[in-house]
């Protein structure tokens, strides 16, 4: 990779806004693994993944016009951007196929909230693997599935309230986990 | 009513916010409270700070074929945007022989652009002057709604200064029920026996009628000796007159200015000092 200049935050967002394909270009170098990352945490196929990373992009050079620095960080509201996207692709009617013909082949998905071993060692989701299953278990639904906690109470058939707290519990215990990460 | 904001970062909800997972109820709520407390702002930011290190440091890079894919797909986006930056120097370069024609032009240009110009300025103008109006009318709500806050915390004021004095351990409470013929009337003394100041509690007593005043009596060895008028304006607990000694108190409806002597055939209420 050839050697780049360095951008501050308010840089980056105002030369996008301004439409500048050199900040673009350098936006993408330097977040585009960090977001494969998450979309690989959440759409195990990387043929599909790479789609979606693309798609994301996309999104990003539309919307930057939308982006509020006074609400977050530029990467926290890519990051929402990126599980989105990933979400979406994973609820589509083409994933899903896909998705059964691979369980047919080999099986690599024991049960909803667990995922194939691969995908718990990489990004955000190796930290959620070291929280204690029952945390694990939600944060998996919720985060990476999209599950509303509605759903999740149904599905586990535990009371809305207790999947609200054990949630919150777990999202306590990951900031922790990453703080000394 | 004072919110425990550490209470409220620890919750969790900072990390739901930030990673999209609070409802919209949640996320309103965050919003509001962030404009008021920094400790919010300062949770949030944190959070948002080790989960994009925690990101970065475990960023997988994508394959190279996408990037070029990517640029394909914006290209026509950036080309347009690199047509529109350089137009006005692709005019300044044309040749001196056509300068006269293109000056009719450009002449004819800058017409059209002070008629649309002073077009915009018309209607930015409209706006500004709705935009003003609105602001008023806003701030006018916002006084009006300030003045009736006012209003209320007047009263609330007198209620804690009323309850202050009811729960005084010198203060004597003398119920004053109604006399026969007007059980439903109720009127209560509060009589200090220290500083010998008297409060009166109108509790339920008729509207008084326009030439009309109620007159405080405090029965002293038998006989009644003025202990002030009740003013129209009086809600809740009013001072009156002090009175240093007293077996009974009475309240009987008089001209208005009061009477030197009460008309017992307008009695209304009448109670014992107890003890």
């Amino acid at each position: 990779m050839q050697e780049e200049k360095k951008y501050s935050e308010p840089e980056l967002v105002m030369l996008l806004k301004q439409r500048q394909e050199a900040a673009f270009s350098y936006l993408y170098d330097n977040y585009s693994g960090a977001l494969y990352s998450i979309i690989q945490n959440i759409v195990t196929d990387s043929e599909l993944a790479n789609d979606v990373l693309q798609e994301v992009f996309v999104k990003i050079w539309k919307q930057i016009a939308l982006y509020d620095a006074v609400k977050g960080r530029l990467f926290t509201w890519m990051l929402n951007i990126a599980r989105n996207a990933s979400i979406d692709m994973i609820r589509s009617k083409g994933f899903q196929n896909s998705q059964q013909n691979r369980e047919l082949q080999e099986s690599v998905y024991e049960q909803a909230g667990t995922t194939s071993i691969a995908v718990e060692q990489i990004g955000l989701r190796k930290v959620v693997h070291q929280l204690k299953p029952e945390q694990k278990q939600l944060v998996e639904l919720a985060y990476f599935e999209g599950y509303t906690q509605d759903e999740i109470s149904k599905m586990l058939d535990i009371p809305l309230g207790t999947v609200k707290t054990r949630l919150r519990t777990a999202l306590i215990q990951l900031r922790q986990m990453l703080k000394h990460h | 009513m004072k919110l425990d904001i550490q209470a409220y970062i620890e919750s969790g909800v900072i990390e739901s916010y930030i990673l999209g997972l609070a409802t919209e109820q949640e996320v309103a709520e965050l919003e509001q409270l962030r404009k008021q407390y920094p400790e919010i702002n300062q949770a949030l930011a944190a959070f948002e700070a080790s989960l994009e290190a925690q990101a970065m440091a475990n960023a997988k890079q994508p394959p190279a074929h996408i990037k070029q894919r990517l640029f394909k797909t914006l290209h026509e986006e950036f080309d347009d945007v690199a047509i529109t930056a350089t137009q006005p120097q692709a005019a300044t370069t044309s040749g001196k022989v056509v300068s006269l024609f293109w000056n009719k032009y450009a002449a004819a240009a800058a017409v059209l652009l002070i008629v649309a110009s002073a077009g915009l300025n018309i209607y930015f103008f409209n706006k500004v002057e709705k935009l003003q109006s609105q602001y008023l009318a806003l701030v006018n709500e916002r006084n009006s709604l300030e003045a009736g806050l006012n209003i209320y915390k007047t009263k609330a004021l007198d209620i804690y200064n009323s309850m202050q004095l009811m729960s005084d351990p010198n203060m004597l409470k003398v119920s004053m029920p109604g006399i026969k013929g007007k059980e439903n009337n109720l009127a209560t003394v509060f009589w200090d026996k220290q500083s010998k100041e008297v409060y009166l509690l109108p509790n339920r007593l008729p509207q008084a009628p326009e030439n009309k005043q109620y007159q405080l009596w405090a029965l002293v060895n038998g006989k009644p000796v003025d202990a002030g008028l009740l003013s129209a304006d009086c809600n809740g607990l009013c001072k009156l007159k002090n009175v240093p000694d007293a077996q009974a108190f009475a309240i009987t409806l008089e001209n208005k200015g009061g009477s030197p002597a009460p008309h017992l055939d307008q009695l209304y209420v009448f109670g014992k000092i107890s003890g």
